[in-house]
């Protein structure tokens, strides 16, 4: 059965972009903190830091992110869901993008061209949950094909002190 | 391998071999798919899309119909003279990431019809002088992210199509347009957005002094403008200049505004994006530089701390005709420059708290004012006044809360025309619309109204042609609910709710009505006067309700409708007299959602269902509700056979009826029969419970009775030993049917069975019977027991008629009585014998019992 092995071998070598599977890149891994993320967006993977794990107890913290868009982005809209147990908790969407308000630099941007997205993101919220849970966000765009897709895993066990 | 084939084991073989075929074919598949995947073709022979799968030329699978090309994210690589000739319709080429670095001359030369190339990030290293030759039609040529550092060096100036030139997100350091942009007459949009433009200078601009173009639009957005020189912008006519996040700091920002002087522009956009905010604060005089430049509309977006200097905003933008304010942190406005001129005005997400009345009204001339969607927005205690040419108030989308409304808010305005408060908090409408009177269009959607419903508040509003309160909470109370709107002729109240969730007589006076909308206003019944006004309705919505039934009666009146939407109702079926109502003038009818009744009593309206089908909307959601085996059957596919009876359904039922006839008839006929075998089949039982009560049974006809007493009964029952005889008319159980009593009394209590065989028993249907059980009782129970008297007068030739009869005395031995005095002797020792053989064999049967 060596010759068969062989085969299946060169297959996977052959396909390996077929594979829809991206890697689990690590963002954060800190005493009480870690986070991961890993693109859900069959097409591509993508680029993503924090600046300063620390900061994310902060109310704003510091982001880069960088893709290369697959679709263009006249519009732009962000879901977000908090997904504890497999089971969907929290969801929070957001326009990122309007036809006739491109409030930020992106928008407009044509399939192929490369974001890249330095700056401060606000939560909205007092502090990040604690526990284990997974955070997922995609990006569509006006004919809600997806432009970006991650979840992310967060195991959160800062203490709050305020 | 080989070792393998020599193998003496044969099934191995085979075996193996397949192993490795199918290995191959499936690998051989794979590697076709994973290298030589089909493009997707959009639209036959004229779209396909090759997106990432990575082809290193054209591929040989496109027709040469193609007008509509995508091969983006593949490996070109270099492109050389006539690359494109196997495609030469091509209308729309995609060459985004392909790794273009090189386009040698004529490499698009057979594309004439060719009207968008996008080459985006693609990191030229040469472009030959002639790349883009032959591209006669070109009217869209996108060039952003590839590194391109100078203008002067793209050779586009033969492209004399050319309306849209991006060169976006590149190195161009300069303004300077190279002289063929004067050859680009027909150039619309141009952009330069984020590149490394620091200095405009006088000239840079030159090549599009030459001809006006009014209609260019000119991007700058996100270049890191230092400084612009004074003149650069003079006497230059442009449709659009934007300049957003350009310029690092207030002081720049102030002296490169300075430097527009002498511009002609219909559209100046200004300001920043929300994620690169550089300049801190609005500070006085920020924008005295647009004294200089002539503008139609100024936009200013994405600003942010306009604190205590707003004093100057609108000092050099008094004369604009048009001015929108976007997504600014503006909190108040402070001051307004007299005779200004500014006619139309939009506020949009700004940081307003108070409706800034008082201000605004200096703005004379205002036709339009919008101020949308501002969050912090919630209070309206300032009034307009004296806005006399104010056509257009828009204040939806804020957090308004207030009373009041409308007249004593908006003095002076008599020509208002257009009122947009939709989408507020609450709103308080006392009625008073005094000076609002030329008002057409009344929008108060998803904002909570305290007032319509329970007082006629729209008195005044003569003139209005549309109004909608869909969605305020209002309860119609009263019924001059909307008295005085004699010109109304759209009315949309969807989502509220009326008395007695009952439409009455609401609408009376809207006599002009052409649509309306009362979907999802929990009605339960609508009066028959209701629509009798509206003889003009054309569309009519009411859906969404919880309406039973169809009353032809209530929508005779709207002979002009033609759209009717009753979805969403609990509207089980339309009766053949609904039907005929509806049928008439409507062009589209909605009745899906509703609880259809699909049962065959209905086959009349399944079959119009059928038949209507242009007719009606939405028709896959037209839904069986019951019965339950067709629930959630779509109507339109409702298989109306089913409904039709079938004829083996007919054959069998009728055949089921004959036989019962047949068999009840049969049982009726053969009552006796029955009976007998019953108690045959129980009969042992009884036999054994019954003792012998008598000798013998004596079966005769009622016509031989006479000799029977006399030559029978009297010596046999008066002789030694006495024998007990059974006889109808005498042992018979009156009450009891004569088949039991001949069964129960004769058979199971006798011993023998003597029967009397003459002419009048022969003739007789009840011997025969009892000769017949006779003769089985005989079988069944297994002794012998009938002991024939035959009597000397009987026909032989009538006996031969009776075959059971005439074979039974053939067989068995019989007495046959004369009327001699010999012979009688013979008969009567026989007989005795006969009778006593029975009662001995008895009678040892007991005892060894």
């Amino acid at each position: 059965m060596k010759t068969s092995n062989v085969l299946t071998l060169i297959l996977v070598l052959l396909c390996i972009n077929a594979s829809t599977e991206w890697p689990t890149h690590t963002v954060c891994k800190e005493n009480n903190l870690e986070i991961y993320y890993k693109s859900c967006d069959p097409q591509q993977d993508f680029a993503f830091s924090i600046d300063r794990c620390s900061d994310i107890t902060s109310h704003t913290f510091n982001i880069r992110a960088a893709v290369i868009l697959r679709h263009s982005i006249k519009q732009l809209y962000a879901k977000i869901n908090l997904i504890i147990n497999g089971k969907t908790v929290l969801s929070y969407s957001e326009s990122l993008c309007e036809p006739d308000n491109a409030k930020l630099i992106f928008c407009g941007k044509k399939k192929g061209e490369h974001i890249y997205y330095e700056g401060p993101v606000t939560l909205g919220i007092k502090e990040i949950p604690q526990g284990e849970y997974t955070v997922s966000a995609v990006l569509t765009n006006e004919d809600h094909l997806t432009v970006a897709c991650a979840d992310f895993t967060v195991k959160n066990y800062l203490d709050y002190y305020y | 391998m080989l070792g393998l084939l020599k193998m003496p084991r044969r099934g191995a073989f085979p075996l193996w071999t397949l192993v490795v075929l199918l290995g191959l074919t499936f690998f051989l598949s794979q590697l076709a798919g994973c290298i030589l995947d089909p493009c997707l073709e959009v639209v036959p022979n004229i779209t396909f899309r090759c997106m990432g799968l990575n082809f290193s030329g054209v591929p040989t699978q496109i027709p040469n119909t193609t007008q509509n090309l995508d091969l983006s994210f593949s490996h070109l690589k270099s492109l050389s003279s006539n690359y494109f000739s196997s495609v030469c319709e091509l209308q729309l080429l995609d060459l985004t990431r392909c790794h273009i670095h090189t386009i040698e001359d004529n490499s698009f030369k057979d594309l004439y019809n060719l009207s968008t190339l996008i080459l985006t990030a693609n990191n030229f290293k040469y472009l030959g002088p002639a790349a883009f030759y032959g591209l006669t039609s070109l009217r869209r040529l996108v060039l952003v992210e590839n590194n391109i550092s100078s203008l002067t060096d793209l050779p586009i100036g033969h492209l004399h199509t050319l309306q849209e030139l991006n060169v976006g997100h590149n190195n161009i350091a300069s303004l300077k347009l190279p002289k063929y942009f004067a050859n680009l007459t027909s150039l619309r949009h141009l952009s330069l957005l984020s590149n490394k433009i620091t200095y405009i200078s006088r000239g840079d601009l030159d090549a599009l002094r030459e001809a006006n173009r009014f209609n260019l639009t000119l991007v700058l957005s996100l270049n890191d403008i230092k400084y612009i020189q004074p003149g650069s912008f003079a006497k230059i006519h442009l449709g659009e200049l934007a300049l957003r996040s350009s310029f690092e700091n207030f002081n720049v920002m102030h002296t490169c505004l300075q430097g527009l002087t002498g511009l002609q522009v219909n559209r100046l956009i200004v300001g920043e994006f929300r994620d690169r905010q550089r300049l801190v604060d609005f500070q006085s005089g920020l924008l005295s530089g647009l004294c200089q430049v002539q503008m139609q509309e100024f936009v200013l977006i994405c600003f942010r701390q306009f604190e205590n200097n707003t004093d100057t905003l609108f000092d050099c933008i008094g004369n604009v005709s048009s001015i929108r304010l976007v997504n600014l942190q503006l909190e108040e406005v402070s001051k307004v420059p007299m005779l200004s001129q500014v006619k139309h005005l939009e506020c949009k997400k700004c940081k307003f708290r108070e409706v800034p009345a008082v201000k605004l009204s200096l703005f004379k001339e205002l036709r339009m004012l919008r101020i949308t969607k501002s969050k912090y927005l919630n209070s309206f205690r300032q009034k307009f006044e004296h806005l006399s040419n104010l056509e257009v108030m828009d204040l939806s989308e804020n957090r308004l809360s207030f009373t009041r409304c409308c007249s004593p808010l908006f003095l002076g305005s008599p020509n208002l025309k257009y009122l947009n408060l939709s989408f507020n908090s609450d709103i308080s409408v006392t009625g008073d619309f005094t000076n609002m009177k030329n008002l057409l269009t009344l929008d108060f959607q998803h904002t909570k109204l305290f007032g319509p419903g329970s007082y006629p508040v729209f008195l005044s509003l003569q003139k209005l042609i549309y109004l909608d309160i869909s969605y305020t909470k209002t309860h119609v109370k009263s019924q001059c609910t909307f008295c005085g709107l004699h010109s109304l002729q759209v009315l949309k109240m969807a989502g509220n709710s009326f008395e007695n969730n009952k439409l009455a007589n609401n609408l009376k006076n809207l006599t002009r009505l052409h649509t309306l909308d009362i979907s999802s206003c929990k009605l339960l019944q609508v009066d028959q006067i209701t629509f009798a006004a509206l003889s003009e309705l054309k569309e009519l919505n009411i859906s969404n309700n919880k309406l039973l039934s169809f009353d032809p009666l209530v929508y005779k009146p709207l002979q002009a409708l033609t759209v009717l939407d009753f979805s969403h109702n609990q509207l089980t079926v339309l009766l053949d007299s609904d039907l005929e109502s509806v049928s008439d003038s409507l062009v589209l009818l909605d009745l899906s959602h509703n609880l259809f009744d699909c049962s065959c009593t209905h086959l009349n309206f399944l079959k119009w269902v059928k038949e209507n089908q242009e007719l009606l909307q939405n028709k896959e959601l037209m839904m069986c509700h019951i019965p339950e085996y067709v629930k959630n059957v779509s109507l339109s596919s409702f298989d109306l056979s089913s409904c039709q009876v079938k004829t083996s359904t007919v054959a069998f039922s009728v055949s089921v009826l004959l036989a019962a006839a047949v068999s009840l008839f049969l049982i009726y006929k053969y009552y006796f029969q029955l009976y007998y075998s019953l108690v045959l089949l129980s009969g042992c039982k009884h036999s054994a419970e019954r003792g012998d009560t008598y000798d013998a049974f004596i079966i005769h006809s009622s016509k031989d009775q006479e000799w029977v007493i006399k030559e029978l009964v009297e010596p046999l029952e008066g002789g030694k030993p006495p024998f007990q005889l059974c006889l109808y008319y005498r042992d018979f159980l009156p009450g009891v049917p004569i088949v039991t009593n001949i069964i129960q009394e004769g058979f199971l209590s006798s011993r023998n069975v003597i029967a009397v065989i003459s002419t009048n028993f022969l003739e007789s249907k009840w011997c025969s019977f009892e000769f017949d059980i006779a003769q089985s009782w005989q079988l069944v129970q297994g002794r012998a027991g009938i002991i024939m008297i035959v009597l000397e007068d009987v026909d032989k030739a009538l006996l031969r008629q009776k075959l059971g009869l005439s074979r039974y005395l053939r067989r068995n031995t019989y007495l046959e009585w004369k009327n001699r005095e010999i012979s009688r002797h013979i008969f009567w020792r026989q007989l005795t014998g006969a009778l006593l053989e029975g009662k001995k064999r008895n009678h040892e049967e007991v005892k060894l019992m």
